[in-house]
């Protein structure tokens, strides 16, 4: 299949289907598609909704600047001023957009929306009550007459002269290959959450939604586009085995967290650092304790997390036998994961969803707007999309090289040809792929231990010729693997640059265990080497938008 | 980590092999759905989306 379009959006998830929408509100004679790896209506990481919209600047209440004050305090000072500002500002508007919606956002006895804080200063997370988020997304989506190309992987982007115009990938049912030509490209597929390996064994059991493989990371790395905080590998503590979130829906709730001497641990805002120190310091197990809050409390908690977002965790009690009442909820260390929701990773952006390489936008997970979370999914899907409508005003389709698009048909077609009787599985060879990164390339981290991961490259990419792919589901999980191992170079890289320790255990260097703000208050940025096709690093200073 | 399917309630409508977040679900030779990919992220849209409440996902023996 080969196509043209105005605006092409890769993934629709949060940000994917938002920037659609809104493309198309802005102009509905623009041509605007989406290409979905999944399926629209349940896709990305919110596909049995969320519970809460976690930035909402409440005129009167707070302020984008208060907002600003809590994230370069939550990111130790890497932060951008402007995106995060933006996005503040914006977050009003997006909770009155849900609403009209028919989201549902409950409020207090005095009519006020029922806030928690979860950040130091202010109260910005707004509780809310959709398990059909998705399924609404996905409806306003087919409704702006938005065209949807699902099961579909994008596996390059199409580049001329440093202006991105389109995407190639394929069907990962049917094998068919799709070229979709555009003016303009925004990318909004993911974090890399198949990072390292979690510790039940079990390759899918993550925290975040595994479809999300680093897909979008290495796409823009790969066209040419500059990339940032990969040195920020980051994990959660959440239901031991499961992986499954709970925490703000239960602490802000009244529950307490106990170490395996009984103490109660100090959370200063749900601070997961806080929980995982204890873990590493030997005073672990440590617990979710609920039994000593009211009946009507519990019945509110197991009603979100019974439906909403992860509501497998019901049978994961039923079958462990707790009760909530009176049993306790061990938290284990998830795997590590780079994201720009949950983190600080992810492609260069600035307030205008604008990366560093022509007609290419993003957001979501894949933009390094720090820790984000759903709310900078939507802000940055309405700027991506608002940008980019401009942007096809002005520019007309760039002229595609037919080289490009031959040679990655070509090279998706050796694949399947030459791998079919490979000897090594496409899952024992991810398994082992992140294993090593469990082994090099999280924390605690020192320049022999990442470099080992850098002696391992080569010899998977090399490997890779002997994973078996019989279909093009099997193709697909052969392509992630790419993404996988290209994550992991940029956050090897990353973590190699910058000698210094930096938010907490995620960047803990035992070669240089202090935080030095003198000479390392600054962004590592990662590019591809134009003439050496290496990963290249930057340092780039903080853009404080005149503020300290 | 099988799905369990009520043979008498599935209209082998195939929602469920539409929605799965994974793309692991098809229908076996008489119509009812099967996992033919063990990668699933037992995210419950299967489940939750069957139109006549005929499915039910089990968690992978690792997590579980």
């Amino acid at each position: 299949m080969e196509l043209e379009t105005d605006i092409l959006v890769i993934g629709g998830g949060s940000a994917g289907s938002m920037a659609a929408i809104v493309a198309k509100e802005q102009n509905p004679d623009i041509d605007v598609t989406i290409i979905e790896k999944a399926e629209i209506n349940r896709s990305g990481s919110i596909a049995l909704g969320m519970d809460a919209l976690n930035i909402v600047v409440q005129p009167g209440i707070t302020t984008p600047e208060l907002y600003m004050n809590s994230a370069r305090i939550a990111t130790e000072g890497i932060l951008d001023y402007k995106p995060s500002y933006v996005m503040a500002e914006r977050s009003y508007s997006i909770l009155k957009r849900l609403e009209g919606w028919g989201i549902r956002f409950p409020r207090d006895e005095e009519n006020k929306y029922i806030s928690l804080q979860v950040h130091a200063k202010g109260s910005f997370l707004l509780e809310m009550d959709s398990p059909d988020l998705k399924l609404v997304l996905a409806e306003k989506v087919k409704e702006a007459g938005v065209r949807v190309i699902n099961r579909t992987i994008v596996t390059k982007l199409l580049v001329n002269n440093e202006q991105v115009i389109g995407a190639m990938g394929f069907n990962i049912r049917t094998g068919e290959f799709i070229v979709c030509k555009a003016k303009a490209t925004i990318l909004a597929n993911g974090g890399c959450a198949r990072f390292s390996l979690p510790n039940s064994g079990y390759l899918y059991g993550t925290f975040d939604y595994p479809g999300n493989a680093g897909d979008g990371y290495s796409l823009a790395y790969r066209a040419g586009a500059q990339l940032t905080g990969f040195e920020f590998t980051q994990c959660s503590p959440l239901i031991k085995d499961i992986n499954c979130p709970l925490l703000y829906i239960t602490l802000t709730r009244g529950a307490e967290v106990v170490n395996a001497l009984g103490e109660t641990i100090d959370l200063e805002y749900v601070s997961t650092q806080n929980m995982l120190k204890e873990l590493r310091e030997g005073k672990g197990p440590i617990f979710i304790k609920m039994n000593h809050l009211p009946e009507e409390r519990i019945q509110d908690i197991e009603r979100i997390l019974f439906t909403t977002e992860r509501p497998i965790q019901k049978k994961f009690w039923e079958n462990r036998g707790v009760d909530f009442r009176e049993g306790l909820i061990e938290l284990g260390e998830t795997e590590y994961q780079l994201c720009g929701g949950h983190g600080l990773t992810g492609i260069v952006v600035n307030e205008k969803a604008e990366t560093t390489l022509k007609g290419l936008y993003a957001a979501g997970d894949v933009a390094c707007v720090p820790l984000q979370h759903l709310t900078g999914a939507f802000v940055f899907g309405e700027v991506a999309a608002e940008e980019a409508v401009k942007f096809v005003n002005n520019n007309d389709l760039g002229e595609v090289d037919q080289n490009l698009i031959k040679d990655e048909e070509q090279r998706l077609l050796n694949v399947m040809d030459n791998n079919k009787s490979g000897s090594i599985s496409v899952k024992d060879f991810e398994y082992k792929v992140r294993r090593t990164i469990s082994d090099y390339a999280i924390p605690p981290k020192n320049e022999i231990k990442l470099k080992r991961f850098l002696w391992w490259l080569p010899r998977f990419r090399d490997d890779m010729k002997d994973i078996q792919v019989t279909d093009h589901h099997e193709l697909s999980r052969y392509e992630e693997i790419q993404f996988i191992l290209d994550s992991a170079e940029l956050s090897v890289h990353a973590s190699l640059a910058r000698e210094e320790s930096r938010w907490g255990w995620f960047h803990h260097r035992t070669d240089y265990p202090e935080k030095d703000d003198g000479n390392w208050l600054k962004h590592v940025v990662l590019e591809k080497g134009l003439k050496s096709g290496e990963v290249q690093t930057l340092l780039v200073d903080i853009e404080n938008g005149g503020e300290h | 980590m099988p799905l369990i399917v009520d043979e008498d309630l599935c209209t082998s409508c195939g929602v469920c092999v539409d929605r799965c977040t994974m793309d692991i679900i098809r229908l076996n030779d008489d119509g009812f759905p099967y996992k033919k990919y063990d990668e699933c992220w037992y995210c419950g849209v299967c489940e939750e989306d069957c139109p006549e409440n005929a499915l039910i996902i089990d968690l992978p023996f690792q997590v579980k």
